[in-house]
């Protein structure tokens, strides 16, 4: 390989890192944790690009490493400690609109995602925030359409419990 | 459950579709950790990076006032208005031809590079004789006025692909310029031979 083809691959850091990062920031709840995880993602890509077997669905295939890794640093994160880490840089940079406000309920939105179960967390962030379909979905995460369906029912019915709670008070 | 029907579970969606700010110093984390993988071997069996980057065999006749009459024309008929303004203003003698050339012999010509973005605030080339790399200062545009952005810059005799870079994160092909094949993990790249002098 060529060393163009190594700066080559900067480009396609470039073009996917910010929409995964949402996720692994969203799925991990720290700003820390999610690039590591996105890190990880992009270098495992980068080592195992020989294995993509239909470059044409690169994103796909980039995601499905990234869907891994948060597992696996939720877990390692889940044995030390099972925090929210509140990245303030992320909600000013959110709150352009009636900061306080926005802040606060982004804030709550961070705290009930964390406690949710991470299975749950995962089907509901691809559902509603990645916009996936079902079938996507499983491709994804190796699980069946119908278990995903009631991981995202559950996770649903808590955070809408959680949120309603937050609104009402 | 009413999936679509949920005010609090569609602002929740909302406020977490939102962006996620990375490290300004990401992209070159990443970047160091690659370079201490092996590099991957052009002529593997079966590896897709070769097939990615391997230069293609596409055979582009240098541009004439035909061919960029030709692609306007297209263009306007598909109501592509906006890249069709592009092409017209990228033929304007005022900001040359998409690529041009020094009389002087050389392995590499000077090609000049022109986009129309009124928008934008920072337009670069990149490709495969830059390594990609935005931030190559010899592949800058330069604003030429009315939102005409151009550069000349040194480019090797043979085929290559090439893309604008707008703003540092929007990836366009030329529209002026034939597309190239690409499988490049769905970015849009365009084709040009670079002709050494007869």
């Amino acid at each position: 390989m060529l060393s163009g083809d190594v700066e080559a691959f900067a480009v396609l850091v470039a073009r996917y890192r910010d929409r995964y990062a949402r996720y692994a920031y969203h799925m991990l709840g720290n700003r820390e944790d999610a690039e590591e995880a996105l890190q990880d993602a992009f270098t495992r890509a980068y080592r195992s690009l020989a294995r993509c077997e239909d470059p044409d669905r690169f994103a796909a295939w980039l995601f499905r490493i990234l869907i891994n890794r948060c597992r696996t640093t939720g877990a390692r994160r889940g044995r030390r400690a099972r925090t929210f880490v509140v990245d303030e840089g992320a909600v000013l940079a959110a709150a352009e609109e009636h900061p306080a406000e926005r802040a606060a309920w982004r804030e709550e939105i961070g705290r009930a995602l964390a406690q949710l179960r991470p299975d749950q967390r995962e089907a509901f962030l691809m559902k509603y925030v990645e916009e996936m379909g079902y079938d996507e979905m499983s491709r994804s995460t190796g699980v069946g359409v119908s278990a995903l369906k009631m991981r995202v029912m559950r996770a649903c019915e808590r955070l809408r419990g959680m949120l309603t709670e937050v609104q009402n008070a | 459950m009413p999936e679509h029907d949920d005010e609090i579970i569609e602002q929740v969606a909302d406020e977490l579709r939102g962006p996620v700010p990375l490290s300004a110093s990401f992209d070159a984390r990443v970047m160091r950790a690659v370079r201490r993988f092996p590099r991957h071997s052009r002529h593997s069996r079966g590896a897709v990076w070769s097939r990615l980057t391997a230069p293609r065999a596409i055979v582009v006749r240098p541009l004439s006032a035909g061919l960029l009459a030709a692609c306007v024309l297209a263009l306007a008929g598909l109501g592509l208005v906006q890249a069709a303004k592009m092409v017209r203003a990228a033929a304007k003698p005022a900001v040359g031809g998409v690529f041009a050339r020094t009389a002087k012999p050389a392995a590499t010509q000077r090609v000049q590079f022109v986009l129309v973005a009124p928008d934008a605030k920072k337009v670069a080339v990149v490709g495969d004789f830059n390594g990609w790399d935005a931030s190559h200062a010899a592949y800058q545009a330069k604003h030429r006025g009315g939102g005409v952005w151009s550069v000349t810059a040194p480019v090797p005799v043979g085929h290559h692909r090439y893309s604008f870079v707008v703003d540092d994160t929007v990836w366009m092909a030329d529209p002026t310029a034939p597309r190239a094949s690409d499988n490049d993990f769905g970015l849009p790249n365009s084709a040009i031979v670079v002709e050494a002098d007869k």
